[in-house]
């Protein structure tokens, strides 16, 4: 069996492989500047669907609304500028990992966590992208394990050329092959 | 077999009941969400008694109409390896399985095959549920023979890959449950607590139309409660004493719901196959391969640890809940309420090494207690403040009487937290008041993931979520350094050993 050569060596905790310690790519600038835009551009709808709301002259609106609507504007403006510049420092946080055997896939300001997903239990693997990432030349690549499709390990906003690498990379890779 | 392979063949008349079954059943599923209504309505139907029994006939000639179709249409042919179905009136669908990829086949018994000894054969593959094929009516011989054909067809590729003989069948009884058993199950596990959540919106209409009973009878509630002639211990009496005759009814209907889906219970052994047995109107027979094992659970909740008694569930591929809906949670293997030293045993069974039984579980750090009591008490008690400030004194007392409350169940909950790990295996204990311990193979691992809120970076704390095929498990609020080396290890394991999860 394929296994002999690990099995019976005896292994200290300290010297496994650290996920830990592992350098990880951050995602690549445009996807930051794509995923800021299209939160600026989200924000900047609603707030002007707010304002057509304030000035429409076809019908008049009720009292409390016509009251709170310019704080609600203001309230939605302010979050939306918020939570963009949040997006920046999260998106800048992300990051992805790739050792012989796993990739791995970090992310998080508050709650920071790191995705760790072993290419042998790989099931298969989808590439992803939606009319924005297409006009910017990115893809989102998708790893299923048999742990379902609550538990997909992802990696969002890659340069097309390198979600495709990876992706073959993933279907090459020995774990792989002898698996079918 | 082999006579029968190579032409499509019609199922036996039987199955013509089975259909028409199905078919009420379907039809009884999505009328539960209209029972209120019919309740309600129940006064204008029982005046057009004409019209209801034209209705319910028309409706069983379109039963039987259906169902006849639906044979008519229902064809399978076996070929060299492969099973095809081809089924439906106006949706016409084919399945096309080969018997590689079949990865279990189950056999219910509705009561109604008994006479003829039929049986209803389902086959699950690993994909989703949709390609699930099912032979509704075999005649028993057959359907055995058919699944040692499947089954054989498997063992014969590895075989001849391993050059080994397949070892010859013969089953072994693991366990049985007596009648005697399954009470005690069927009291100990408070099934009937969902039956009462689902009722739940009914309960004011339902109070309404009971007290209204009660005063058709010519008993005047309002009085009753008014009047000074009963003393006050007399209520409480009257009230607990009707209390108890509800809860002996709901635990009659428990008991009888656990003798009927688990009676005449059996689990063997045969090879490296379970099997497990049980039902008695439909007769259920589910095969789970030991390699397709991922986690063994033992349940105990408030009243299974006064019996001394555990439940102890085989997990394997797909607790996922799109496929429990698909029906197929029957792929699951349940052992109702033996005693600890038989849950032993069997856990002993399937993995000779773990040490379910004996391990000592590390405690989680206090810090979680502490996390959840503080969102209890910003949740809580400045809701208190704002209810005393308002003048609404009573709500403010009851809130503060939850928050004293949710303190206590976190820090129980917080105790029963546990982990473990050893050469092969990790444990996992968790619970409330009852206790729930987990026991699964470290190779078995699909996906790690360590996260961090900001509290917990600053006490150098973390938790980790292990990822397995029957779902994910977490390890909350464990030291940093020891979260990194169970994923280290964890990582190595499944990409050094390279064991099959499957």
């Amino acid at each position: 069996m394929l296994a002999d050569k690990f099995s019976n060596q005896s292994i200290k905790p300290d010297s496994l492989a650290k996920v830990s310690a592992q350098q990880f790519t951050p995602l690549s600038r445009a996807y930051v500047k794509v995923n800021l835009m299209c939160r600026l551009v989200f924000w900047l709808i609603v707030v002007s669907v707010l304002l057509v709301l304030y000035w429409q002259p076809w019908f008049p609106l009720p009292k409390m609304v016509a009251l709170y609507l310019p704080q609600l504007q203001l309230a939605a403006g302010l979050f939306g500028l918020l939570s963009s510049t949040y997006g920046v420092i999260a998106d800048k946080n992300k990051g992805y990992a790739i050792r012989q055997h796993d990739f791995s896939y970090r992310s998080g300001v508050i709650f920071k966590s790191v995705v760790s997903q072993p290419i042998l239990r790989i099931q298969h693997v989808e590439l992803k992208h939606g009319p924005v990432d297409r006009h910017f030349g990115l893809a989102n690549l998708e790893i299923y394990s048999a742990g379902g499709s609550m538990h997909t390990f992802a990696i969002p906003g890659l340069p097309e050329e390198k979600a495709r690498e990876l992706r073959s990379y993933v279907l090459t890779h020995s774990d792989i092959a002898e698996n079918d | 077999m082999t006579n029968y392979h190579g032409q499509w063949l019609k199922l036996s008349p039987v199955a013509i009941i089975y259909f028409a079954v199905q078919f009420v059943k379907d039809v009884g599923n999505n009328l539960i969400y209209l029972l209120p209504a019919i309740l309600v309505g129940y006064n204008q139907f029982s005046e057009n008694g004409l019209v209801i029994i034209s209705g319910l006939s028309a409706l069983l000639l379109f039963v039987a109409i259906s169902a006849l179709l639906k044979f008519y249409f229902y064809q399978y042919r076996l070929t060299d390896g492969r099973v095809q179905i081809h089924s439906g009136v106006f949706q016409k669908n084919h399945i096309d399985l080969p018997f590689e990829r079949i990865q279990n086949v189950r056999f219910e018994q509705p009561i109604f095959y008994r006479p003829t000894n039929h049986i209803c054969m389902l086959l699950d593959t690993a994909g989703s549920s949709k390609l699930e094929a099912k032979i509704i009516a075999l005649p028993k011989g057959v359907a055995e023979s058919l699944k040692q054909e499947i089954l054989s067809h498997k063992t014969e590729q590895v075989s001849n890959a391993e050059n080994e003989q397949p070892e010859a069948e013969h089953e072994q009884i693991l366990n049985s449950r007596s009648v005697q058993d399954l009470i005690i199950h069927g009291l100990a596990s408070n099934r009937i607590w969902i039956v009462l959540g689902a009722l739940a919106p009914f309960f004011n209409s339902l109070s309404e139309k009971f007290i209204a009973g009660i005063e058709n009878l010519g008993v005047d509630v309002d009085a009753l409660m008014a009047s000074s002639q009963y003393a006050f211990w007399q209520y409480v009496l009257f009230f607990l004493s009707i209390a108890f005759i509800v809860i002996a009814f709901m635990a009659l209907i428990s008991v009888l719901g656990s003798v009927i889906t688990f009676y005449d219970f059996k689990l063997t052994r045969s090879n490296d196959r379970y099997i497990r047995r049980n039902g008695f109107f439909t007769r259920h027979e589910v095969v789970m391969k030991l390699s397709r094992l991922q986690m063994i659970v033992y349940q105990q909740n408030w009243l299974d640890r006064v019996l001394q008694r555990v439940n102890l569930k085989f997990e394997q591929l797909g607790a996922s809940l799109d496929r429990q809906s698909a029906g197929t949670s029957g792929g699951k293997i349940m052992v109702p309420s033996v005693t600890q030293g038989e849950a032993n045993d069997l856990a002993a069974d399937a993995w000779p090494e773990n040490k379910l039984s004996a391990i000592n579980y590390h405690p989680v750090s206090k810090r979680l207690a502490v996390r959840n009591t503080l969102i209890a008490f910003w949740l809580l008690i400045p809701l208190s403040g704002v209810l005393a400030y308002f003048g609404n004194g009573e709500l403010a007392v009851a809130s503060i009487t939850l928050f004293i409350l949710s303190t206590a169940f976190i820090i129980l909950s917080w105790k029963r937290w546990g982990y473990a790990i050893d050469d092969n295996f990790i444990y996992l204990r968790k619970g409330l008041i009852g206790v729930n311990y987990r026991c699964f193979p470290i190779h078995k691992v699909q996906q790690t993931k360590l996260s961090q809120s900001w509290f917990m970076r600053r006490f150098k704390l973390c938790s980790v979520k292990l990822v397995l095929a029957c779902g994910g498990q977490t390890l909350p609020f464990i030291k940093r350094t020891t979260g990194e080396k169970y994923i280290d290890t964890c990582l190595y394991q499944v990409e050094a050993l390279r064991k099959s999860w499957m």
